[in-house]
């Protein structure tokens, strides 16, 4: 099973490596003559790498600070309302890097952004802000991953032990020195994950860059990709050798992440009851309150309010005035057979790939870090391989690969289950494995020694105890897969198309209105069917009564 | 309550190619108590994780009542769950979802048994483990000594034919450690089960066991009673292991050796008699004497042997019993003293030892 | 590159060759048979088109564009289901070559916003030879060389666009060469390396003002787009003050939202392409395909593309009328390339240059 899995990532890879190295015609498949022509002709695009690893960079270091301060002040402080903020830190996830993207280029563009259109009438110059700018496109980029270092970094400081740090204020170290000298060097190896993975999420982003980079001749890697593959004729070896040592580059920061990871010790959820306790901030609540606040502003309130906004607009300016609202954007967007077909098909494809991906991921999880198979160490650095390779190059191989595959899926949903189901194996595993690696292995031991056999084992104990990471994981499985983008674009066919893709191109290819109608008739079916699923969900599960 | 013996053969455990557990034999028999003892590292929960079947052997046989759950030859490997036995693990294992009675009935239910025998047979285990009240509470609201009952409980409740303890007691403070030391040992009597125990703490495995095996770097270094471990630590390893001993090294004196005791002489020029039991030495040769072995006197005791001058350089008291430092032979020997006639610093002793108490030890 | 009347053949024998399935394909009586339907000629057989009930086009309009246009034909046709497939014309033409080659042949209708494949794809043996009626309403060099390939479905043009507010009256540009005033500095914007469009203008002012025309436009720092709406949309909200590539269909679509932008047809000329459609061969509803093709290159198809604002593509029939601004297609004056093998052979050229101008 692992192998199949396996073979589900390393199929495409191939086709994609093979490309990279087609020196003949670009468009001939397979190639005409191999070489090495298209790696070393790569110095062209130093600029390109340039920009790319300054936009990671910058937004890593950003979104971590984020991730941390949110993580440090919900999980370790009294702020008010922590229990709401911690639930409402999966907003930004929700809301995507594309609305965030599309949001902010109408707030913080040099010219029509909301912000500078204000600065001007209240008799400014130029611009406050810009958002195309390198630095606006990782702050994009940061806000919304970094509620993904929030999640990683909060985990850490849930399981670190209170005491250590009531001791150091117990010596007469102030909070903040408390938190420079204890809290950040506890925590320290698990930040360092969260920077690696982050950096290495960055390194593959592609919505951010492109809608907000390409208005000032801003490429990164992937957006350069994308037109190289766009241009006829599309120059496939090119991107693809491109992508391949993006993915190098990504390999060596997984393996780094991998290091930092196996070296702590992740058991939390022993058979030991342990309750992190928070310490109390006094007056310095207030502050952090506005933190927060401040942060799903931004990230959330601020995005979603400006694409509502301009979503009702003829022609969005800051200044509201009668004659210029509509509703024809969201005629038009329901008239598309893009957003008619497309939305029930991909919250059908989210579904399954939600429901198929949690068992199949599952499995693999405790296939790699409970089974001791021998190999178990290389099928999961292979599972991991989509994670480092850019979804619309992993695209390309999947397209040549699945195309000459005999059983007819091509050009239909089943295509795009599986392109989800391989892309999003890293998600998974991740997400769940994070839960299984948290569960004392003597839980399930200990089921055994009662005599339970492997099945009534996993139903009565280990399923139960991975619930809420299973929850999790569909839940972000769901979501992730009703806004892919890179992998659909080229995979749908003509009667199994998806929403994301059509939202991209009506970007290019409409106006930011109808975008943002689209954008938010998504986001809103997405709430309905998650509202729709968790109502028969809690009505079908009797409450387990205590 | 069914007993059943434990015999286990050259058992060898490997993780990939770090050898864990070298060759190792012993046999628990019926409704014996056997402790496996040694420092972190030993092999003494990986032997203990081979019987229960968690812990895949490279090599060897395990029989348990007599019939094979492991050989290598020829190959039988039981699953743990068909083996009939029970285990505490060291992190209580305590399931956080389920009530104190469904962690509990767990084992029962697993073996279907009807509703009224489940819910008589926890509430008795709940009672002997002294939970009574707390079997509708959720698991992850208890302490950790409420935590470690449940998992007794949990572990006994469906009468195993053997029960394994894999540091039970070894997240909990000292006094809890303590107390339930002697419950759990009331609860061996009780119940009436073979079992094997792991630990690397010797009060613990002095107290609750019949037979202790002290184990290092996957082989077993001594097996014996916890009266033979403490008094007759068969090698350097142990005598340091069980703590509180004096060591005094000599060279032998074969001609001055009769009735069966063993002599060296130290660097000094003391003379040492002491027991061989079955142990050889060279010419050079190591004696263990356990500090409260040793007499202090003010007199020359009425002994033709082991009674030499010697001085207290320092008394330390400690309630139960008063430690001396003595000056003796260019060194310091400790002494453990529960005398009430208290010796002063400085003043001029005898200090003596029967020639059984000094052990000659194979390095 | 020339497309010799004999390498076609031999390409397109050699397809038949490899096709067996084509040996029954009455493509050849199908030609003879002409019949008129609703208000327009066609070579299809309308009632077996009706049975086959589908219809599967591949386009690089945007998804409303294309919307548009199915819905008006399912409008005529309504047992003929449609459904299609969009992506940049690049990535579009990727697509089906990829699907070719590994014999999936799943297109009825390819349209292509830039010649260059068009003329690969003929090459290739891709088109489907299919001599529609309603190309005698189209001039010659409005056809494929040789007739029967693809058909010239529309005419897009562009000239230039500026902002009202953000230019001042004295600084608006008039000519072609008024692009490169120093002043327009950060402030203009063109289409990227992926637009056919973009290419024949390229191509025309080279040849117009020579080739340091464009290296010196490259001093602007231009900004590239992919397509029509963004230009406008970044132009109507003052992001970028003029536009060097603002093809007339989407100057009108933004003027009518309110935009305060201002249309410029330099005397010289206006670049302009078409598009290009045809029947793709071993298409799963061959006549279906060709009943499409017909109706899209009819005058009643050609309405749909010209006067439709989200498509807004100037026909070229002769009986054509007049766009919704009321001006005709023969009221700008349009440059075509007049050597399209030339024309096609030049877009390594041009890639290479505006990729680099670009920033890319």
């Amino acid at each position: 099973m692992g192998g199949a899995a396996a073979v589900l990532v390393l199929y495409p890879i191939a086709y994609l490596i093979q490309a990279s190295l087609s020196v003949g015609d670009p468009q001939a498949r397979p190639p005409e003559a191999y070489g090495l022509a298209n790696y070393t002709g790569l110095g062209r695009y130093a600029h390109i790498f340039g920009n790319t690893l300054l936009v990671a960079g910058v937004a890593t270091v950003m979104a971590v600070v984020f991730g941390f301060a949110m993580a440090w002040i919900l999980s370790r402080t009294n702020v008010p309302g922590r229990v709401a903020f911690e639930q409402l830190m999966a907003l930004p996830y929700y809301v995507t890097p594309l609305m965030g993207a599309l949001a902010w280029a109408l707030i913080g563009a040099p010219q029509s952004g909301f912000v500078n259109q204000v600065w001007r009438a209240l008799g400014g110059d130029g611009h406050l802000i810009d958002v195309n700018t390198p630095w606006g496109i990782a702050w994009v980029m940061a806000l919304f991953e970094g509620a993904v270092a929030f999640v990683m970094i909060g985990a850490v400081m849930k399981s670190m032990d209170p005491s250590m740090e009531e001791a150091s204020q117990v010596l007469g170290a102030g909070r903040m020195r408390t938190m420079l000298r204890i809290t950040l060097p506890l925590v320290l190896p698990g930040v360092l994950g969260a920077t690696v993975f982050v950096f290495a999420e960055m390194l593959g982003s592609f919505s951010a860059a492109l809608v907000l980079g390409l208005p000032n001749r801003f490429y990164v890697v992937t957006t350069a990709m994308y037109q190289l593959v766009s241009q006829y004729p599309p120059r496939f070896p090119t991107a693809a050798a491109m992508g391949v040592s993006l993915f190098a580059l990504m390999f060596v920061m997984i393996w780094i992440y991998r290091r930092i990871v196996s070296k702590g010790s992740y058991v939390t959820i022993t058979g030991k009851a342990f309750r992190p306790r928070v310490m109390d901030v006094g007056r310095l609540r207030w502050p952090l309150l506005s933190i927060c606040i401040g942060y799903l502003g931004v990230a959330v309130i601020l995005p979603v309010l400006t694409i509502t906004y301009a979503s009702f607009q003829r022609l969005t300016s800051v200044w509201p005035r009668l004659d210029n609202f509509t509703l024809a954007n969201y005629r038009t967007a329901l008239s598309l057979d893009a957003v008619r077909s497309a939305l029930g098909n991909s919250l059908l494809l989210g579904l399954a790939t939600a429901s198929i991906g949690v068992v199949l991921m599952g499995f693999l999880s405790w296939l790699i870090y409970r089974s001791r198979l021998p190999g178990a160490g290389v099928i999961e650095y292979v599972l991991m391989f989509p994670q480092a390779v850019p979804r619309l190059v992993f695209a390309f191989g999947m397209l040549w690969a699945w195309l000459v595959f005999p059983i007819p899926i091509y050009g239909t949903l089943w295509l795009l289950l599986i392109a989800y189901l391989t892309v999003f194996l890293p998600l998974g595993l991740r997400t769940i494995s994070g839960v299984i690696l948290q569960i004392d292995r003597a839980l399930e031991e200990s089921a055994q020694m009662c005599g339970a056999t492997w099945g009534y084992r996993l139903r009565t104990v280990t399923m139960p105890l991975l619930k809420p990471g299973l929850v999790a994981a569909w839940l972000l499985l769901f979501i992730a897969s009703v806004r892919e983008l890179g992998a659909s674009i080229l995979l749908m066919g003509p009667k199994a198309k998806v929403i994301t893709p059509a939202i991209v191109e009506s970007w290019f290819s409409t106006s930011s209105e109808l975008t943002a109608a689209m954008a938010l008739l998504q986001t809103l079916a997405v709430a309905a069917a998650l509202a729709i699923l968790f109502t028969v969900a809690r009505r079908a599960t009797q409450p387990v009564g205590e | 309550m069914s007993r059943a013996s434990i015999d286990v053969r050259d058992l060898v455990v490997r993780y990939g190619t770090v050898e864990a557990v070298r060759g190792v034999s012993f046999t628990v028999a019926a409704g014996e108590h056997l402790t496996l003892l040694g420092p972190s590292g030993c092999g003494k929960t990986t032997t203990l994780r081979a019987i229960a079947g968690l812990e895949r052997p490279a090599s060897g046989e395990i029989r348990i009542g007599g019939r094979a759950v492991f050989s290598s030859a020829p190959s039988v490997n039981v699953p743990a769950e068909r083996r009939g036995l029970s285990m505490v693990f060291q992190s209580y294992a305590i399931w956080p979802h389920m009530t104190v009675f469904d962690n509990v009935a767990y084992g029962l239910r697993v073996r279907k048994l009807p509703q009224e025998e489940i819910a008589t047979r926890v509430r008795e285990a709940l009672e002997l483990v002294q939970l009574g009240a707390l079997g509708m509470r959720s698991a992850s609201k208890l302490s950790g000594g409420q935590q470690q009952r449940v998992a007794l409980a949990r572990a006994f409740v469906f009468s195993p034919s053997v029960l394994l303890f894999d540091e039970p007691l070894s997240n909990l403070d000292a006094k809890l450690r303590a107390e339930m030391r002697v419950e759990l040992k009331e609860l061996q009597r009780r119940l009436d089960i073979t079992s094997v125990y792991v630990t690397h703490d010797l009060e613990e495995a002095l107290a609750i066991s019949d037979r202790i095996v002290v184990m290092r770097d996957g082989a077993i270094e001594q097996v014996g009673t916890p009266g033979e471990i403490y008094d007759r630590p068969r090698n350097t390893f142990v005598a340091d292991f069980i703590g509180s001993a004096n060591l005094i090294r000599g060279r032998r004196r074969p001609d001055l050796e009769r009735d069966g005791l063993v002599v060296i002489e130290t660097a000094g020029g003391a003379l040492v008699h002491g027991t061989a039991d079955d142990r050889r030495s060279g010419a050079e040769a190591l004696m263990a004497v356990r500090t409260v072995r040793l007499r202090l006197e003010r007199v020359r005791p009425a002994t033709n042997v082991n009674a030499w001058p010697a001085r207290i350089r320092q008394r330390v008291f400690q309630g139960d019993f008063t430690q001396y430092h003595v000056d003796w032979d260019g060194r310091q020997l400790i002494v453990r003293s529960a005398a009430p006639d208290p010796l002063a610093e400085g003043d001029d002793v005898f200090v003596s030892a029967e020639p059984r108490h000094c052990v000659l030890l194979e390095e | 590159m020339t497309v010799s009347r004999r390498t076609f053949l031999k390409t397109g024998a050699l397809a038949a060759a490899a096709a067996p399935i084509l040996a029954r394909a009455p493509f050849v009586s199908a030609q003879a048979r002409v019949t008129k339907v609703l208000d327009f000629q066609t070579g299809a057989d309308v009632a077996k088109a009706e049975q086959e009930g589908e219809i599967i086009y591949y386009g690089h309009d945007g998804e409303a564009g294309i919307a548009v246009l199915l819905d008006s034909f399912k409008k005529d046709f309504p047992k003929i289901k449609t459904s299609y497939v969009r992506l940049q014309t690049g990535a579009l033409y990727a697509k089906i070559t990829a699907e070719r080659s590994a014999n999936r042949f799943g297109v009825d209708v390819l349209q292509l916003s830039d010649i260059s494949p068009a003329i690969d794809f003929q090459k290739k043996g891709g088109w489907e030879k299919h001599v529609s009626p309603e190309y005698a309403g189209y001039k010659a060099e409005h056809q494929s060389t040789p007739v029967g390939y693809y058909g010239w479905g529309g005419v897009s043009f562009a000239g230039i666009s500026y902002n009202r507010g953000k230019v001042k009256p004295e600084q608006a540009p008039k000519a072609w060469k008024d692009i490169l005033n120093p002043a327009f500095k950060d402030g203009v914007s063109a289409k990227l390396a992926t637009s056919g469009m973009q290419h024949a203008q390229w191509y025309m002012l080279r040849k117009l003002y020579g080739n340091d025309f464009w290296p010196e436009f490259a001093k602007q720092r231009p900004k590239g787009f992919d397509a029509r709406a963004q230009l406008f949309d970044r132009l109507s909200k003052g992001d970028d003050r003029m536009c060097v590539l603002a093809e007339y269909a989407g100057y009108t679509l933004f003027q009518e939202k309110g935009a305060d932008i201002e249309f410029v047809a330099p005397a010289d000329g206006l670049p302009a392409i078409s598009l290009y459609i045809g029947v793709v061969n071993r298409a799963p509803h061959p006549e279906a395909a060709k009943l499409f093709v017909d109706w899209a290159l009819s005058k009643r198809g050609q309405m749909v593309y010209q006067n439709q604002k989200i498509l807004l593509y100037g026909s070229l029939r002769a009986d054509a009328g007049p766009m919704p601004t009321g001006k005709r297609l023969a009221d700008f004056k349009l440059l075509f390339p007049s050597d399209w093998n030339d024309f096609a052979a030049s877009h390594t050229a041009f890639v290479k240059e505006w990729n680099a101008m670009m920033g890319l």
